[in-house]
């Protein structure tokens, strides 16, 4: 009598990372700081480059700034890196924290703004001037960031209760 | 077996979708923001493509001694957005910085797409020793300030300050009256010259006195006269002198007289 060979079984297929079971996969972090770099540039590009070139063109044809070039830069460069670092920041629990900063600075940027909302300035070669005021658009803009600071406040507050809960929507597998 | 994949379809948590609507508002605000102030600014520059402005002022004698200042500021609204609460503010000095007169129009709503025009009447008193004495003897460059103010697509207030320099020319544009030596019958000539100078044909009578320091009226006479707009004008008349009147020092008040307006002019001392 032959003996029975004992059942083939498949083998045990190896446990897959947690974030597989929950169905959501996040980027590593290099893949994450690879990313928000690549951001930057258009970041950069639309918060300092195309500000600074439009002051820039006043400046030269001696048109008086509505705000400093040197303002806009720092402003510019700083909201353009903390976008970087919330995306990097964005599987973790600094994500909402994040998202709150950021949008802090943007609506201290736009206040700044809001305080020097009257613009004079004269035409060149010409004895005209022309005064305009864009507070009620700066205030109507602040909504923006007041927003996402909420946004940012829920997101804090879902991380601190579930850490992982939103993982697999903004990560999905 | 590998843990079970969420399904694709399954509603987020109640706090995700709540951040996530924030973020969406918060996207489709500043989308509507940009598209609004970018809409805004088109609609300006079609506005600013009208050319408005006050074009050709014109000139003329008014009553009460006054000369006029007449023309009209016309604004197009071919925007999109109406025009508010526009108003208008005119300064104008001599070239010595003498304040002439003002005057203002509105606050108006322009609507879209209608044309406004806003008169525009300035008086300026010619009475001797009057601010505006200048403009009847001398061309000059006239200061003219002009404001104005106007809320644009409901959000942006905008001034404008404009000064210009407008030329004047001076409708009796050196004006002289000088006495010749006596005749033997006692009369004298008189002799008026001047050039008219302003925009407007003049045509008339300048009736003149010529008065001792005394006050006494030492004689009368009238100069007829038709001189059209940059034209010169010269003439002689012999005016009879009243027997005892001293001309030494005395004055040639001159009056210029047309269609019942009366319009003193500087007085000449004679030598």
């Amino acid at each position: 009598m032959s003996s029975v060979a004992p059942a083939v079984t498949a083998p045990t297929p190896p446990l897959e990372p947690p974030t597989e079971y929950l169905g959501y996969r996040v980027p590593p972090l290099g893949h994450r700081i690879i990313i928000s770099g690549l951001y930057l540039v258009p970041s950069i590009v639309l918060l300092v480059g195309l500000p600074v070139a439009a002051l820039g063109y006043l400046q030269t044809h001696s048109v008086a700034l509505p705000i400093p070039i040197g303002t806009v830069t720092v402003f510019g460069f700083v909201l353009s890196i903390l976008f970087a670092v919330r995306y990097v920041a964005k599987p973790t629990r600094l994500y909402g924290p994040m998202t709150m900063v950021t949008s802090g600075v943007g609506l201290l940027y736009l206040w700044l703004l809001y305080t020097q909302s009257t613009y004079t300035f004269s035409i060149p070669n010409a004895t005209a001037s022309i005064g305009l005021t864009y507070a009620d658009l700066v205030a109507l803009l602040m909504v923006v960031p007041v927003l996402k600071i909420v946004s940012g406040a829920v997101t804090t507050v879902e991380d601190l209760r579930a850490p992982t809960e939103r993982l697999p929507y903004d990560f999905p597998a | 077996m590998a843990g079970t994949p969420l399904p694709k379809r399954r509603r987020p948590p109640r706090l995700y979708r709540t951040a996530r609507t924030f973020r969406r508002l918060s996207a489709v605000a500043l989308v509507l923001i940009v598209v609004f102030v970018a809409v805004v600014a088109f609609s300006a520059l079609q506005v600013v493509r009208t050319k408005p402005g006050t074009g050709n002022l014109n000139t003329g004698f008014a009553a009460n001694d006054t000369i006029a200042l007449t023309g009209a500021f016309t604004l197009g609204n071919s925007g999109y957005f109406p025009i508010s609460d526009f108003s208008l503010h005119f300064r104008v000095l001599t070239q010595s910085d003498v304040f002439l007169g003002a005057t203002s129009a509105g606050p108006v709503n322009l609507p879209v797409g209608q044309n406004t025009s806003f008169p525009i009447s300035l008086y300026f008193p010619l009475r001797s020793g009057g601010p505006a004495e200048s403009l009847l003897t001398v061309n000059q460059y006239l200061e003219v300030f002009v404001w104005a103010n106007a809320t644009y697509g409901y959000l942006f207030p905008v001034s404008l300050a404009l000064e210009d320099n407008k030329t004047w020319g001076a409708p009796f544009s050196d004006f002289q009256a000088s006495v010749g030596s006596p005749y033997p019958n006692g009369s004298v000539p008189v002799t008026l010259s001047y050039q008219n100078g302003a925009d407007l044909d003049e045509a008339g009578t300048i009736d003149f006195a010529i008065n001792s320091t005394a006050g006494a009226t030492c004689g009368t006479g009238a100069f007829p006269i038709a001189v059209p707009s940059k034209q010169s004008y010269q003439d002689t008349q012999t005016v009879a002198i009243a027997s005892g009147c001293s001309l030494a020092g005395a004055t040639l008040d001159a009056v210029y007289l047309s269609n019942g307006v009366a319009i003193p002019l500087p007085p000449e001392t004679l030598p």
